[in-house]
């Protein structure tokens, strides 16, 4: 009980006043009240009070939040109900170990290099070939896996630990994170490109792991940490001349600059280093934006029409708006086009996708009609796993816009 | 418990997934906007008139009854359900059947929320003036149900005052149409007024015909900023009685000025003693000269007074104002609100009827107000958990009823009875009065069956 004791007050501060019934997703596609903060803040606080014993019902209202954090911002009062659920995740995970089967399993494999590695050759290998055969295999609960792209080779194997420029103006470490190492390898690729290009030494150490997110969202602090322990001692002791720790994944960079914090919050002797590896992180276009970019070499042939969508923890977590906009409008002959609802949730929210098709599928559908009425050609935005979910979304509407990270365009732009 | 039979029924009726009957489900449309909350045997979420029919049959048949609710944002206990009723809930019908800009009606299922019938009016330049604080939030059927008011009441009236006409399921499960699109009034009973503010105990309102109005051409928003709320309050008489009728006339008091900050970071002056937030609207040409009237007046008194230059500040003076409720559990995690209303000639002396409750019980009291209309919002503030503190806060609000009484008002303006207010109710009415409404309610509904226990007791 001691989880939900420690946010009894922010339970408490709820008033049920229903201003975030504008804010959720979730709720709008569904109508349910279950489906909403105020909802799932007052059975959080039934659960609090000892009125209520968790149910499947009551797992299913807590699981099904997208943490989106579009409720906190809405809040008149200031209560966070995505770190609520968060702390009823955790409380869950004491009580009974984190359920079903395969979201333990994908959380375990996720936190595991070595299995995440075998899970990505096996899917890209047999599992693709297999998948192939089958009919009416495109779609696996609105989630496009006969697209779903998987590197030849992990990232992390395809390049060097140090890589070289002629007159460095900067050391960068890059944090690369699980989805460009194995999935979308060609995007690490661009922030290299990127990178060198404005004169970054770009350093990749080979023992990253994955930043801890997925196992941190469902409760298992224990794994987490671990896995954040890892990140933070390879970055700060064994990488220390790494002037930034940077990612180009929202989530990643999020969860290594604020969440980092929290989870460390009960080890104070900890902490200290915490802090220090926190300051250091940098997401991709925040820093792109703090060095000046060399726009000289940026060259672009053909008219192109861009539109950006903002990862939930790009512009709740990270706070940044503006810069990857600024990036993409630096590109010779870009027309910008603001979509409605950019910085509303894709649908994708980590495993919710997965185990809530049916509500992510919907959210996705909206977003790619809100894409499609900008008549844009391309999507940017700052986050693989968005990149995924909207490419599946777009190729299932059957709509031709092609989805890219800001640094893809960028790169292509000084290859142009 | 349902019974089995009637579970399948419900289900038959309106699909598998329109019907809750589990506990965790039940606990989510148990509470509303108040501290209040119950737990009913069912949810259902019909999404046709037909299936609102098949409902109200079937409950009949089964002696059951019925809370109707829409977003679940009221603050009277409107919808708060027994063991002995299940929850009709209107959240799954939201179309939006028709928007006739030539005759100025739009034609709307209840469950359509008023922000989202702004955002399609606006496509046309029309709009729809009743706005309670929770539209964003708040359904048509849910407005209609309490008779909201909103910040524009003062110039536009209440949500009554745009009702055209309604389809109503009445307790027999008999469909009526009361008026339509015509804008006189309908030949015999104004059956639509009866419906309008009776909370759901008569009929349950299936369409609704709601008239629209164009978007005014200019508007202009200003701020008057004010050492004490008392002085605040004479600058609103002194508006009233120049015979100006600005749009909005809105007051917040130093308490709701400092919560509101701490959420949207509008630039309020936080050592202000209260606010008015002023607003006319009409042609272009006439703006200036209705602003300076005002300045004039407000500056009289007011220690600073000035006008909205851009879109960006009149959006954040209105989100302040807005989450001026939902804002307050950042100083105590209770409230109980009042929604007291006085002749606006005498809304100066509610104000210090206000402040002399807060003196004589103890307790903190924030005031925010739709000042031109003379409907107070007295939020007190305290915590549920402590029972004695909980006590004097009853007592307080009882006074404030009586001192709005005193003043020729009525203990509400805009939030309907429901159960918070209920007892108050005889208070302001006579026992001949009472049995009026009894004999109403019974002529409708003689089983009692919809939304029993709300407003008055039979």
């Amino acid at each position: 009980m001691g989880v939900l004791a420690d946010v009894y007050e922010m339970l408490n501060t709820c008033n049920k006043c229903g201003g975030c019934h504008t804010a959720c997703k979730t709720y709008k596609l569904t109508g349910l009240e279950t489906m909403v903060a105020r909802g799932r803040i007052q059975l959080i606080k039934a659960v609090a009070d000892g009125k209520l014993e968790p149910n499947q019902e009551y797992e299913d209202a807590i699981m099904s939040c997208l943490l989106c954090g579009e409720c906190a911002v809405t809040c008149p009062n200031g209560v966070h109900g995505n770190e609520l659920v968060m702390a009823a995740r955790r409380d869950l995970k004491l009580r009974k170990g984190i359920t079903p089967f395969a979201k333990s399993f994908a959380l375990k494999t996720l936190a595991s290099p070595k299995r995440l590695g075998m899970g990505f050759r096996l899917f890209g290998g047999v599992g693709k070939s297999v998948l192939n055969k089958l009919d009416g295999m495109d779609y696996f609960r609105g989630i496009d896996i006969r697209n779903f792209p998987t590197a030849k080779k992990q990232f992390l194997e395809q390049v060097p630990e140090r890589i070289k420029v002629q007159n460095p103006k900067h050391k960068v470490g890059f944090y690369v994170g699980c989805f460009l190492n194995y999935s979308l390898d060609q995007t690490a690729h661009s922030v290299v490109k990127v990178l060198t290009k404005n004169d970054c030494e770009v350093i990749i150490p080979k023992d990253q792991v994955c930043c801890g997110l997925p196992q941190y969202c469902y409760g298992d602090f224990e794994t987490a940490k671990s896995n954040a322990r890892q990140t933070i001692n390879t970055f700060l002791d064994k990488y220390s001349d790494a002037e930034v720790v940077l990612s180009a994944c929202a989530s990643c960079a999020s969860m290594l600059k604020h969440d980092y914090l929290k989870l460390f919050a009960d080890e104070p002797s900890y902490l200290p280093k915490v802090k220090l590896f926190c300051e250091k992180v940098v997401e991709f276009s925040e820093y792109m934006d703090k060095i000046g970019v060399n726009q000289s070499e940026l060259h672009n042939s053909s008219p192109l029409t861009v539109t950006y969508h903002d990862p939930c923890h790009m512009v709740r977590g990270l706070k940044v708006t503006k810069q990857p906009r600024q990036l993409l409008q630096m590109i010779p002959r870009v027309e910008y086009k603001e979509m409605f609802e950019a910085n509303r949730c894709c649908g994708a929210a980590g495993l919710v996708q997965a185990f809530f098709h049916e509500v992510s599928t919907d959210i996705t559908d909206q977003k790619t009609q809100n894409i499609k009425d900008t008549n844009a050609d391309l999507v940017a935005t700052s986050c693989p796993a968005c990149m995924l979910r909207l490419q599946g979304g777009i190729n299932k509407a059957g709509q031709k816009q092609k989805v890219m990270h800001v640094a893809d365009l960028m790169a292509k732009a000084y290859e142009d | 418990m349902l019974s089995q039979t009637v579970v399948k029924r419900l289900k038959e009726i309106v699909g598998e997934k329109n019907v809750v009957t589990d506990k965790v489900g039940l606990l989510t449309y148990g509470y509303d906007g108040t501290l209040l909350s119950g737990e009913a045997l069912g949810v259902v979420s019909p999404t046709t008139t037909d299936q609102v029919v098949e409902i109200v049959k079937l409950m009949n048949e089964h002696d059951i009854k019925l809370v109707p609710r829409g977003a679940g944002t009221n603050e009277s206990g409107g919808t708060i359900p027994s063991q002995e009723a299940i929850v009709i809930s209107f959240t799954k019908m939201t179309k939006i059947h028709e928007i006739d800009t030539e005759n100025f009606v739009a034609v709307v299922e209840p469950g359509v929320i008023n922000f989202d019938l702004q955002v399609e009016l606006a496509k046309q330049n029309f709009y729809f003036p009743p706005d309670p604080s929770s539209f964003k939030a708040s359904t048509i059927g849910g407005n209609l149900g309490e008779c909201s008011g909103g910040p524009k009441c003062f110039k536009y009236g209440v949500t009554r005052d745009y009702m055209l006409g309604l389809e109503v399921v009445l307790p027999n499960g008999k469909v009526i149409q009361t008026g339509g699109r015509n804008f006189q009034s309908e030949p015999g009973y104004d059956l639509t007024r009866i419906i309008v503010g009776s909370e759901g105990i008569l009929g349950l309102v299936t369409k609704v015909f709601v008239r629209i109005l164009p978007i005014p051409r200019a508007k202009k928003t200003m701020l008057a900023l004010y050492d004490k709320v008392e002085d605040a309050s004479q600058t609103v008489a002194d508006i009233v009685a120049a015979g100006i009728i600005p749009t909005t006339l809105e007051l917040m008091d130093n308490l709701l000025i400092n919560t509101t900050e701490d959420f949207t970071h509008a630039g309020l002056p936080r050592d202000a003693g209260a606010v008015l937030i002023i607003e006319v609207d009409g042609y272009p040409e006439d703006m200036d000269e209705q602003v300076k009237t005002i300045g004039e007046i407000a500056s009289k008194i007011a220690k600073e007074f000035k006008v909205a230059q851009t879109a960006v500040e009149v959006d954040q003076i209105w989100t302040s104002r807005r989450s001026a409720f939902g804002s307050v559990a950042r100083v105590r995690p209770s409230y109980g609100v009042n929604d007291i209303t006085v002749p606006r000639s005498n809304f100066p002396k509610a104000i210090g009827g206000v402040l002399k409750v807060a003196k004589d019980f103890g307790v903190t009291i924030g005031v925010v107000a739709h000042a031109g209309d003379g409907n107070l919002h007295p939020l007190i503030l305290f915590d549920q958990r402590n029972k004695e503190e909980t006590e004097t806060v009853h007592k307080a609000e009882q006074a404030l009823c009586m001192m709005a009484l005193d003043l020729e008002g009525t203990i509400s303006g805009e939030h309907g009875i429901g159960l918070v207010k209920k007892k108050y109710l005889d208070k302001e009415f006579t026992p001949a009065a009472m049995e009026a409404f009894r004999k109403i309610k019974r002529s409708f509904d003689p089983t009692n069956r919809f939304n029993p226990g709300k407003i008055i007791d039979l």
